[in-house]
C-alpha cells in the first residue's frame, strides 16, 4: 500500500514539476508560430528526460549515492569542474527566470510592477527551505502544482483536430522561417531535460531513502509523470496553436501567454493561467535553488540535507540563501523575464553534454550498479540522447544568433 | 590479499570522521619517499588549496587570491595520516573528529557567525 502512495506522490510530483516558466513560454511560442507542428519536439523532450530520470534514480536507489556524488569520485575533480560551471551558470539563469514566472503572474494579479515581487518572493522561498523538509517542498509544490491541469482542460475544450495533433508527433521540417522553428526546437528540448531535475530527482532518491525495492517506483514515476506532465506542455502547445496562430500573433509578451486560456475558459482561464505559473514557477524555484545546493554540497564531500537543521550543514543551507538572492537581481534590476526564460532555454540546450554523457561510463559500471547496469533499450535511449545534447550543443549559439530575435 | 586501488577508491571519494559526518573529499594524497625502502602512502589531503593544485595553474592562483583577500594566514588544508583510515566503501571512514579539522573552518565560521544569527537555525529536528 505504501508502494502506491509513494508511486502516486512520485507521478504527482513530475506533473507539477515539468511545467514551469521554461515549458509554458517556449511551447506557447511554438505553438502561436507554428500551429502544432513541433508537438514531436515535445514528445522527444519528455522522453529522454524520462529515460535520464529513470536512470538517476536507479543509480541512487542501488548505490545509494548520488549521481554528483559519482561523478566527482569516478571522474575526478578537474573534470568535474566542467559539469559543476556549467550547471552552476545554466541553473542560476534559469532560477531568475523562475522567479521572474512568479513575479510577472503577481503583477498580472496585483497590478505591482514585476520588479517589486522579485524579494519578497525569494524571502518565502527561502523561508521554507530553511525551515522545511524535503518532504514539504516535494509534496506541497507537487500538490499545489496540479493546478497545471487547467492546461488540459482548456486544450480539451478547444475541439483541436486530433488527426491533426497526431501527426504532428512525427518529425517534421517548417515551410517558412527554418531559423526560428529550429530555435524554438532547440529553447523546448532545453526547457524539457534540466539538468537540475535529474540531480534534484537523485538527490531526492536520497533524502527520501530509497533502496534496491523502489527500482519499480522509479521506473512507474519517471516513465509515467514525465508522460502526464509532458501531455499538460503539449496542451499549452495546442491551445496556444488554436488560440494564436490563426490570429497570427506571436508571443513576445507573458501577458500575451496569460490570455491564452481566456478564450477557452474566460475568466476564470485567466485566473487559473495566473495561479499554474505564480504555483509551479515557485515550486520550480524551490527545486532548482536546492539542486545547486545539492550539486556544490555532494561535489565537495560537505554534509548536506534538507532535512537537517540550517546549522549542522551550514555550507549547505547558506549556498541555497545565497543562490535565490543573486538570482532575483536580474528580476529586481527589471531584465524582461520572457527574455531571461528564452535565453535560460537555449544555454541550458547547450549544456547537456556535461551531464548526459558520463552517464554512459556510470551507468554501465558493474562495481556500482552490479546487475542493474543499463539494458540495451536504455543504452540505446542514452547514446540517442547523448548525440542529441552534442547537436543542440553545436546548434544552440548559432540558431541564437538566427532565430532568437 | 585485497588490494585497494588508491585512484578508484581513495582518491577523491567522500571522507567521514568517527561519528559518520561527512568532513570533505580525498583531495590529494601524499607518498613518502624513503632510502632504501619503497615509497609509502602517509597522508589524505582535504582542501581547496591542494584541490586548485589539481585543476590547474589558474586556480591555484584564483585561491591564492582569495585567500589574500579574506587575510587568512592558514592554507584550510587538513593533512590526516593514512593510518587513520578505517573502513573504505561507499565513503572512506577516518579516525579523526571532524570538529577540530582544519579545512572545517569555513563550516564553523558560517555556522557560528551566519547561520546561527538567524532564528530557526538550530535544534533536534526540523
Amino acid at each position: 500500500m505504501k508502494k502506491w502512495a509513494e508511486v502516486a506522490l512520485g507521478v504527482v510530483t513530475s506533473i507539477g514539476g515539468f511545467l514551469e516558466v521554461g515549458s509554458i513560454a517556449t511551447a506557447t511560442q511554438g505553438g502561436a508560430e507554428f500551429g502544432f507542428q513541433l508537438t514531436w519536439v515535445l514528445l522527444l523532450g519528455v522522453v529522454s528526460l524520462a529515460f535520464l530520470m529513470e536512470m538517476t534514480g536507479r543509480l541512487a536507489a542501488v548505490s545509494r549515492r548520488t549521481y554528483v556524488d559519482l561523478l566527482r569520485e569516478q571522474f575526478g575533480v578537474r573534470f568535474f569542474m566542467l559539469p559543476l560551471a556549467g550547471v552552476l551558470v545554466v541553473s542560476v539563469l534559469v532560477l531568475s527566470a523562475e522567479i521572474g514566472g512568479v513575479s510577472v503572474a503577481l503583477q498580472m494579479a496585483t497590478g505591482l510592477g514585476f520588479r517589486w515581487w522579485a524579494i519578497p518572493v525569494v524571502v518565502v522561498g527561502w523561508f521554507l527551505l530553511w525551515r522545511g523538509t524535503f518532504g514539504l517542498v516535494e509534496q506541497g509544490t507537487a500538490m499545489l502544482g496540479l493546478v497545471a491541469i487547467t492546461f488540459a482542460v482548456g486544450a480539451v475544450k478547444m475541439h483541436p483536430h486530433w488527426a491533426q495533433l497526431g501527426a504532428s508527433l512525427v518529425p517534421s521540417a517548417p515551410t517558412h522561417d527554418r531559423a526560428r522553428y529550429w530555435y524554438l526546437a532547440v529553447s523546448i528540448l532545453g526547457a524539457s531535460i534540466s539538468p537540475y531535475l535529474y540531480l534534484f530527482y537523485s538527490a531526492g532518491a536520497i533524502e527520501d531513502e530509497w533502496t534496491l525495492d523502489h527500482i519499480g517506483v522509479n521506473r512507474v514515476t519517471a516513465g509515467l509523470g514525465n508522460l502526464f506532465g509532458g501531455v499538460l506542455v503539449i496542451a499549452a502547445l495546442v491551445v496556444a496553436a488554436l488560440v494564436f496562430a490563426p490570429r497570427h500573433i506571436q508571443v513576445d509578451r507573458y501577458e500575451q501567454i496569460a490570455l491564452v486560456l481566456a478564450s477557452p475558459l474566460g475568466r476564470a482561464g485567466f485566473v487559473l493561467f495566473l495561479a499554474t505559473l505564480c504555483i509551479t514557477c515557485f515550486g520550480t524555484t524551490l527545486e532548482i535553488v536546492l539542486a545547486v545546493a545539492y550539486l556544490l554540497a555532494q561535489g565537495f564531500g560537505w554534509s548536506w540535507s534538507e532535512n537537517l537543521k540550517p546549522d549542522k550543514d551550514a555550507r549547505f543551507s547558506v549556498t541555497y540563501s545565497v543562490v535565490l538572492l543573486l538570482a532575483a537581481v536580474p528580476v529586481v534590476l527589471g531584465l524582461d523575464p520572457l527574455f531571461l526564460t528564452n535565453i535560460s532555454m537555449v544555454l541550458t540546450a547547450a549544456s547537456l553534454p556535461v551531464t548526459v554523457l558520463p552517464l554512459i561510463s556510470l551507468m554501465n559500471d558493474e562495481h556500482t550498479l552490479r546487475t542493474h547496469v543499463n539494458g540495451w533499450l536504455s543504452n540505446t535511449a542514452l547514446i540517442v540522447i547523448s548525440i542529441l545534447s552534442v547537436v543542440l550543443l553545436l546548434a544552440a549559439f548559432p540558431l541564437q544568433m538566427l532565430g532568437g530575435g | 590479499m585485497e588490494s585497494l586501488s588508491l585512484v578508484h577508491d581513495v582518491l577523491d571519494a567522500q571522507l567521514v570522521d568517527r561519528r559518520e559526518e561527512k568532513i570533505g573529499r580525498a583531495d590529494s594524497l601524499l607518498l613518502e619517499l624513503r632510502d632504501g625502502a619503497p615509497p609509502r602512502v602517509t597522508t589524505i589531503l582535504i582542501g581547496g588549496a591542494v584541490r586548485a593544485e589539481r585543476i590547474g595553474p589558474w586556480m591555484t592562483w584564483l585561491h591564492r587570491a582569495i585567500r589574500r583577500l579574506m587575510r587568512r594566514e592558514q592554507d584550510g588544508v587538513s593533512r590526516i595520516p593514512f593510518s587513520a583510515m578505517r573502513r573504505v566503501g561507499d565513503t572512506v571512514q577516518l579516525d579523526v573528529d571532524g570538529e577540530q579539522l582544519e579545512s572545517g573552518h569555513l563550516e564553523r565560521w558560517l555556522a557560528k557567525h551566519a547561520v546561527c544569527r538567524i532564528p530557526g537555525a538550530s535544534g533536534e529536528r526540523k
